[in-house]
């Protein structure tokens, strides 16, 4: 079990999402940074999409009543256990009663715990992601306050050894703010001025972002209906309403909308626009459906060599 | 159902939107709804989710269990099978009971220039479809409503909604299944639970299901 001795300003427990939802109104929800979810629980040794904390906004403390491992992955902090620094992407065994402190996060926007066992909370529509705007999932549907106890599962039967460490050029290019996009539905409906700017300028990430979408600030792509029939959206959908400006729509976007859709976010590259921050920018290249599928498969032949290497360490 | 006219497009890596038509019409609805039921039934392996909308049907896939090609072929194949007639059918019908004692009564009466007693009347007197879930978890948009009851949402929406809250707005009418902020005219309130993530399936409504409305006694 863990307990939240200082809740962060956000915390989160969230997998790999729901299937079969939609149709019920309900979103695939799950980690924001699916990479960085998947490459922690390697790290412990859990299965892919096995339930862990997704952390933003500040720092918090969180007592461990167990001993397990654990790890951090995603965004940058400056973290300590029992007095020691904290090293990202990099096994650790915790013992029990042992304090975990994030003082803050130093780079990009989410951080993911994994626990060897994952987070146990009720498998709600096939998932223990929190859904905020549903209330329901993870911790009654809401952040983490101080005080919660949060169960752990049974450790699974290998960890990798402590110190084992996933390297850099395994995880997406969190830094370079590129983006890679494929054309949307309602391509047809922007001219070609549209694409150029949507491809050629940096789009800054609001203040108004969160799990459910980043509306991004710079040059207007206009020219869009307003608004057309509600269809099926998608997280990674960008989005043009009225005023011109893209808004991403992200994992916990409503299953439908009435926008027109430019282009869609590869969903190789969602993990870096989940993580930057309001105020950093991204720049979009547009590449095709058959290299986004491609670069999929890379990033999970990424997370398979993780594992993979994880698992031998153990030995 | 006749393919033909059908045309499919990639939503991103991991879905195909497959487009029905231009103008919306309770038929062409209900041409997507047959279509996602037959999709849905064919239990394709590789299909993560199914989304009717007013024009178009979305199909959620795994592009590590199939290509967009192949998700393609096999859906407009299962739409092939459709059949709108069966669809009516197996479609659900339910009643829900409604104490018609709305906040906004009294302003939807003043804006159609209508008694309360004909607002219950003409709310509850006909058989609604439900052509799509969206907004929120279980949130099931209904046509078609009664032309004398047709108004524009509110110039300000309500920061909150109460759950069970029974609304109109434009043409259609629908319950609030959680409380959320919203822009309807409510006009009464229900008891039942129109979504609960634990109960299957989680949502009391679904694309192309009848409801009728019961004033409660």
């Amino acid at each position: 079990m863990i307990t939240v001795t200082k809740a962060p300003p956000y915390l989160t427990v969230q997998d790999g999402g729901r299937r079969h939802s939609r149709s019920a109104g309900v979103p695939r929800g799950g980690a924001m940074d699916g990479f960085a979810l998947r490459a922690a629980n390697a790290l412990v040794g859990n299965e892919d999409n096995a339930a862990a904390l997704e952390w933003a906004l500040g720092g918090g403390r969180l007592r461990l009543e167990r001993d397990c491992a654990f790890c951090y992955t995603g965004g940058a902090a400056e973290a300590r256990i029992a007095g020691n620094k904290i090293a990202p992407c990099t096994t650790t065994i915790a013992r029990a009663g042992d304090e975990i402190v994030v003082e803050q996060i130093t780079g990009g926007r989410f951080i993911y715990f994994a626990f060897s066992g994952g987070v146990d909370v009720p498998l709600l529509m096939g998932s223990r992601s929190t859904y905020l705007a549903g209330r329901f999932g993870g911790l009654e549907g809401r952040t983490a306050r101080t005080g919660d106890e949060i169960r752990l599962l049974g450790a699974p039967p290998r960890t990798p050894a402590p110190g084992f460490h996933c390297a850099a050029e395994l995880m997406p290019r969190y830094d370079s703010g590129i983006v890679h996009v494929v054309p949307g539905p309602q391509r047809h409906l922007f001219d070609d001025k549209a694409w150029r700017t949507l491809t050629s300028t940096l789009y800054r990430v609001s203040p108004s972002s969160d799990r459910t979408g980043y509306r991004l600030e710079g040059p207007t792509l206009g020219g869009a209906p307003a608004s057309l029939a509600s269809e099926a959206g998608c997280a990674g959908a960008l989005q043009v309403p009225g005023d011109g400006l893209p808004i991403a729509l992200m994992a916990d976007a409503p299953t439908v909308g009435g926008y027109a859709k430019i282009a869609v976010v590869s969903e190789a590259d969602l993990p870096i626009l989940a993580q930057r921050r309001p105020g950093e920018s991204v720049r979009f290249e547009l590449i095709t459906l058959e290299q986004s599928q491609r670069a999929l498969k890379r990033r999970d032949s990424d997370l398979q060599t993780i594992s993979q290497l994880a698992y031998r360490s153990a030995d | 159902m006749n393919t033909s006219s059908l045309s499919a497009q990639p939503l991103g890596d991991s879905a195909v939107t497959i487009s029905f038509g231009e103008v919306r019409s309770p038929q062409l609805l209900e041409r997507v709804h047959a279509a996602a039921r037959a999709v849905a039934a064919a239990n394709l392996e590789f299909v993560d989710d199914v989304v009717p909308a007013y024009l178009a049907l979305t199909v959620f896939y795994d592009p590590r269990r199939s290509t967009y090609e192949e998700v393609v072929t096999r859906a407009l194949d299962a739409c092939g099978r459709a059949d709108e007639a069966r669809g009516r059918e197996t479609a659900r019908r339910h009643v829900i009971p409604v104490t018609y004692d709305g906040i906004d009564l009294e302003s939807v009466a003043a804006s159609t220039g209508l008694s309360i007693e004909a607002i219950v009347a003409r709310h509850s007197e006909r058989e609604y479809t439900v052509d799509i879930l969206g907004f929120v978890p279980g949130f099931a948009y209904l046509s078609e409503l009664d032309t004398s009851l047709h108004l524009p949402r509110r110039a300000q929406p309500r920061p909150r909604v109460p759950a069970g809250s029974v609304a109109i707005a434009a043409s259609q009418t629908a319950v609030y299944p959680l409380e959320t902020p919203g822009g309807w005219h409510v006009i009464g309130t229900t008891t039942l639970a129109m979504f609960d993530p634990a109960r299957t399936p989680p949502a009391l409504l679904a694309p192309g299901d009848s409801v009728r409305f019961e004033p409660a006694s």
